[in-house]
């Protein structure tokens, strides 16, 4: 393999990363492997105009809309800006009421009692985008019981929710 | 040099009489994120008493809440950002930002590169500056947040920007000083005439370094959150003097700067820079520069 087509293989690798989590959701994107950019185990998506510059003038640490990371175990973490970009292409979606929102983004697991709408798949292990009733998306969750069957308790594991830019602020602030 | 009386003197000497200021917390709506949704709306039927800043397009201020604006469903998802009235101005001074080249030469934590990014509507591209590896943390937050899509992010000092080899249409220099009283409690007691003057000359380090990469056409907008004209109109006088700088007339909240201080005749067109004094907000000093033309 070239050089070159080993560069290519290596954007192909770093497109399906992302590609790949969006499918979990049942959403297909679309991504332009050349303007996808990784920074350490971080993916970024570039416009034409940063991509010429980032190329220029190397040792950026963040560019255009962050992606994600790959952390531990090469598990791949979505930003919100990637989940917002797939929120309105994904199958897999909840709608939870006004309390459960509050405190799904305050890192609760979700019950039963609190949603109000389920489209897309209901079976246990499976994944769901999570939204409040202005369809706003608020991060994302496992299915931990089959939606189905399920009366009541908990319905959907809490994995990624916007109150994590609070948690980080609050981190940032106890470091400095 | 130090003391409240020294500094209180001084302000009485640029004729400001000084009086205790508490500044109101304001928030700035995000434009590019809230197509369709009223935010301000939603903010009140939470129980938000919001006013609108007189002097600012998208600027509120928050007259009451039961709980903190930083923790809501709407500021998670970036439809507003928490920033001073006053340190909203500077960026909205400039003419006609889209799809410009703007370096923002002192980023972190990244509120005006937000505010930026979104006069732009995410069009162009923002070059976002800072040495503080743990404030540009702070200010990557802030850009995922606010989904901004159009900055990239360099760990690098100012004064060091020419490395880059870019020219930039404008530029912000929202540049490192010693604050002011109104925004922290401690200011008289903590600061110095040292500290000031120490401040002054990075801060003509910082402007002699960014002339060097400013379009023929361009435009910097200098802002401090300092009260100090040595921070301030010296400063200004220094760089019409000697960068081959003009000041550019402005329309926005303030008074005009004084042209005599502490005895020193300024160069007559300092008087377009704007000095803030604490009230209502913050103390702040703006000022917009071009190349003498």
């Amino acid at each position: 393999m070239s050089a070159n087509s080993e560069s290519e293989g290596e954007k192909l690798a770093e497109t399906e990363i992302i590609e790949r989590f969006a499918r979990l959701f049942g959403a297909k994107l679309l991504l332009d492997g050349s303007l996808v950019a990784k920074r350490g185990k971080r993916y970024f998506l570039l416009n034409q105009k940063l991509k010429g510059l980032t190329e220029k003038y190397g040792g950026w640490i963040y560019a255009g809309t962050y992606l994600g990371k790959v952390g531990r175990g090469e598990v791949f973490h979505p930003s919100f800006q990637l989940l917002f970009m797939i929120a309105d292409k994904a199958k897999n979606r909840i709608v939870i009421d006004d309390k459960t929102a509050w405190l799904f983004v305050c890192g609760r697991d979700i019950f039963k009692e609190g949603i109000l709408k389920i489209e897309g798949s209901r079976r246990k292990g499976d994944y769901t985008l999570v939204f409040n009733k202005h369809g706003e998306c608020l991060g994302y969750g496992l299915i931990v019981t089959n939606l189905d069957l399920l009366q009541s308790g908990l319905a959907v594991k809490n994995l990624l929710d916007i109150g994590d830019f609070l948690r980080r602020e609050r981190q940032a602030f106890q470091e400095a | 040099m130090l003391g409240k009386e020294f500094f209180v003197g001084r302000y009485r000497r640029l004729g400001w009489e000084f009086r205790e200021a508490s500044p109101r917390q304001a928030i700035r709506v995000n434009v590019m994120n809230v197509d369709g949704v009223d935010v301000v709306g939603r903010l009140r039927n939470l129980g938000v008493e919001l006013e609108k800043v007189p002097f600012l397009q998208n600027g509120y201020w928050v007259v009451r809440s039961d709980f903190s604006v930083g923790a809501t469903v709407e500021y998670l998802l970036g439809y507003y950002s928490i920033q001073e009235a006053a340190a909203q101005i500077p960026a909205t001074l400039f003419t006609d930002l889209k799809d410009k080249t703007v370096l923002d030469a002192c980023a972190a934590p990244g509120g005006k590169t937000v505010q930026l990014a979104d006069l732009m509507g995410n069009t162009g591209v923002i070059v976002a500056l800072d040495v503080n590896g743990r404030r540009l943390k702070a200010l990557m937050n802030q850009l995922e947040r606010c989904r901004v899509r159009n900055t990239v992010v360099y760990l690098l000092d100012a004064r060091r920007v020419s490395e880059l080899g870019l020219k930039f249409d404008r530029i912000l220099l929202d540049v490192p000083c010693s604050g002011n009283f109104a925004a922290d409690e401690n200011w008289f007691r903590r600061r110095t005439l040292r500290d000031v003057e120490r401040n002054a000359k990075l801060q003509r380090q910082i402007l002699a370094e960014v002339v060097k990469v400013l379009k023929d056409d361009g435009e910097i907008v200098y802002a401090t959150c300092s009260l100090e004209p040595e921070e301030n109109e010296l400063n200004i006088d220094w760089a019409v003097k000697t960068l081959g700088l003009e000041t550019v007339e402005i329309d926005c909240y303030g008074e005009e700067a004084p042209t005599k201080v502490f005895g020193k005749k300024l160069d007559e067109s300092v008087r377009c820079c704007r000095r803030i004094w604490p009230g209502e907000t913050q103390g702040f000093f703006v000022c917009k520069l071009r190349k003498r033309r």
